[in-house]
């Protein structure tokens, strides 16, 4: 069987190689450089490459930065609780109560129509819909439930909240109702005939066999997430920054040293998410 | 009889889907500790019967009684009757004893822990699955599922099990030993079985009484060898595969067919006019003249060898393919030479005649 065996190692060879080189060149080539770049000695107008930890410290001696990166840690764990609150019921929904599968695709599809508009558009509509005379103040108003307009709702951590759950929450809704999907409704027949009730279904059949899902879906919105800063920019008013957001400010002031440093905290903490999510299932062996 | 003596009774269960009549006018009651096969080609409405009973469809008209109550109306659970489903529908993230015993621990007066445990143990020796309880549903062996699926309904004590095509996800090899064992295992716990099939031998092979469903409705429900040597129908004569059939009409004491007149004896009432004759009451002429009794010209076209019998198939005029089994205990088997004309022919008291 020599023979077989060398030829399929070899197959093998080349069915990963394209991979390989691509995920060398633009990634594991690109993340040392950031690490490398992280340690440069930083000049007001240029960079040069003598090692320093000077942009280290930098990033731990300020409160803003210490700051930016408790309210992202922060504004995530919100953001992924939301997707998780409001995308679990829809994915159910479309996943395993929509018996038709067509009707179950179409609505999927309705989930994913923002996309077809551009991120900043749909980020950008969420103004005149938060602002001060906004849709939803004028509502609130109208209906007469509130007397002055709650001006809470724009350029705060709210809106951006509002504005991340919106857009991410399909990220979470896709995965939840693909596992659900695959589930046998025969197993949710047999649960039923053997005295559960749907509590009890849920809990002990529904939600296990969908949790790969719910870990995939929490690892895309995470990752999206821990590394936005147009969101914030953008409905903040600049009043929130995340780690995201001072990469953008000091690669534009030329700050490499110092955006890599926080290009590199920020890996780290995906890092971690990512690995802690794996811990809860074995998706390979699940998927 | 009294209602007691019945597990369950379906008075007058009609179910439509749309303008498809599923289930037409179904009346039925089955006795207690008993193996009933349900015996009906693909679309003759045999899963949706069993799935009725079930409570996982609704009839739109007809009372449905178990255990000497209506329970038209109730979900399935609370009916009381337990279910096997074709695909085992395992749950695939439990170990076999979860898989057991989750009826006991997830009912709504759920069983103390010590007690689950106990029954479950029990059980996994009943169905002879020791030793594999820790397992994953995905680490055993197919004939294992099915004996997981069983033990799953046998644990919460049902009066009633319904089973459907639960020998279909198994090889042929297996099948043969899972009817035994579940043949055997219901005569040790004394429940009644409803066992939906489309295989006519595992139908008369396995059930105490033979239900057989044609489009919706029972077309005989009888013992095994009253269905299979007395057809009531000339379509049940056709499901059980061992009769050759043709068509004509009754004229005086004949059947006129294409093959002229066929001699019988009896005939069973019916709206369709049929000929019936069993594979293995054909016996094979080389002699070409007509003689006494019914017989058919037909010329050879191959034979089939089964170990205990012998299959020879002929094709009359028109291309009709005809069998004729010759059992090998009834003496050695015989040659044909391919494409030569033979006499086929049977007594008249063979016939089974519909008219």
């Amino acid at each position: 069987m020599a023979v077989p065996a060398k030829t399929s190692s070899t197959t093998a060879w080349w069915l990963i190689a394209p991979g390989v080189i691509w995920m060398t060149l633009f990634l594991v080539i690109p993340i040392l450089m950031i690490v490398y770049v992280s340690f440069w000695t930083q000049t007001t107008f240029k960079i040069e490459s003598t090692l320093t930890l000077a942009s280290w410290q930098q990033f731990f001696a300020s409160d803003t930065y210490i700051t930016s990166l408790f309210t992202t840690v922060r504004i995530w764990l919100i953001v992924l609780i939301a997707t998780l609150v409001i995308g679990y019921p829809t994915a159910l929904y479309v996943g395993l109560f929509v018996k038709n599968k067509t009707l179950s695709t179409i609505l999927l599809v309705i989930c994913v129509i923002p996309f077809w508009t551009s991120f900043l558009i749909r980020v950008l509509a969420w103004r005149p819909m938060l602002g001060k005379e906004g849709a939803i103040n004028i509502i609130l108003q109208k209906f007469g439930i509130i007397s002055a307009p709650i001006e809470a709702l724009l350029f705060t951590e709210l809106s951006v909240i509002i504005g991340m759950t919106q857009i991410y929450c399909v990220f979470m809704v896709g995965p939840i109702a693909f596992m659900l999907g695959r589930i046998d409704p025969n197993i949710i027949e047999a649960s039923r005939d053997l005295g559960a009730g749907f509590w009890r279904i849920f809990r002990k059949i529904i939600f296990p066999l969908s949790l790969p899902g719910v870990v995939v879906g929490a690892i895309f919105v995470s990752v999206m997430v821990l590394g936005e800063f147009a969101t914030a920019s953008a409905l903040s008013g600049r009043k929130v920054n995340l780690l995201g957001n001072i990469i953008v400010t000091q690669v534009g002031s030329l700050k490499w040293a110092l955006a890599s440093v926080v290009g590199v905290i920020l890996t780290i903490v995906m890092g971690i998410v990512v690995a802690l999510f794996l811990r809860i299932v074995d998706l390979r062996r699940e998927l | 009889m009294t209602a007691e003596a019945h597990i369950f009774r379906l008075d007058a269960v009609s179910k439509r889907y749309g303008v498809t009549v599923a289930l037409d006018n179904i009346n039925l009651s089955v006795e207690r500790n008993e193996y009933v096969s349900l015996l009906g080609p693909s679309g003759s409405g045999k899963t949706v019967l069993l799935r009725t009973i079930a409570g996982f469809e609704t009839p739109d008209e007809g009372r449905i009684e178990i255990n000497g109550r209506d329970v038209s109306s109730l979900p399935a659970h609370e009916r009381g009757i337990g279910f096997v489903f074709q695909n085992f529908a395992l749950f695939p993230h439990l170990s076999v004893a979860d898989n057991i015993g989750f009826g006991l621990a997830n009912r709504n007066d759920p069983l103390p822990h010590d007690e689950i445990v106990d029954r479950v143990s029990d059980i996994i020796k009943l169905v002879g699955l020791e030793g594999l309880g820790a397992r994953g549903v995905g680490q055993i062996s197919g004939g294992q599922k099915q004996r997981v699926a069983l033990a799953r309904t046998l644990v919460t004590e049902p009066k009633l099990i319904l089973l459907d095509e639960p020998l279909g996800a198994l090889d042929a090899n297996l099948r043969g030993r899972m009817r035994n064992e579940l043949r055997a295992i219901r005569e040790r716990l004394g429940v009644t079985f409803l066992h939906v099939t489309g295989s006519e031998t595992e139908a008369l092979a396995m059930g105490d009484r033979v239900i057989v469903l044609d489009r919706g409705h029972i077309a005989q429900f009888d013992h095994p060898d009253h269905v299979y040597s007395k057809p009531a129908t000339p379509n049940v004569a056709k499901f059980l595969n061992r009769y050759n059939m043709f068509d004509g009409s009754i004229s005086g004491s004949a059947f006129k067919s294409e093959y002229g007149d066929l001699a019988f004896i009896q005939k069973t009432k019916s709206d369709h006019p049929a000929y019936a004759v069993r594979y293995d009451r054909v016996a094979v002429d080389s002699d070409g003249s007509a003689g006494k009794g019914p017989s058919l010209p037909a010329n050879f076209i191959a034979s089939e060898y089964l170990g205990s019998s012998i299959m020879y198939f002929f094709e009359a005029i028109g291309g009709k393919v005809i069998e004729v089994e010759h059992h090998l205990s009834h003496g050695a088997p015989k040659t044909f030479e391919p494409k030569k004309s033979y006499r086929l022919r049977w007594k008249p008291e063979d016939a089974i005649v519909f008219g």
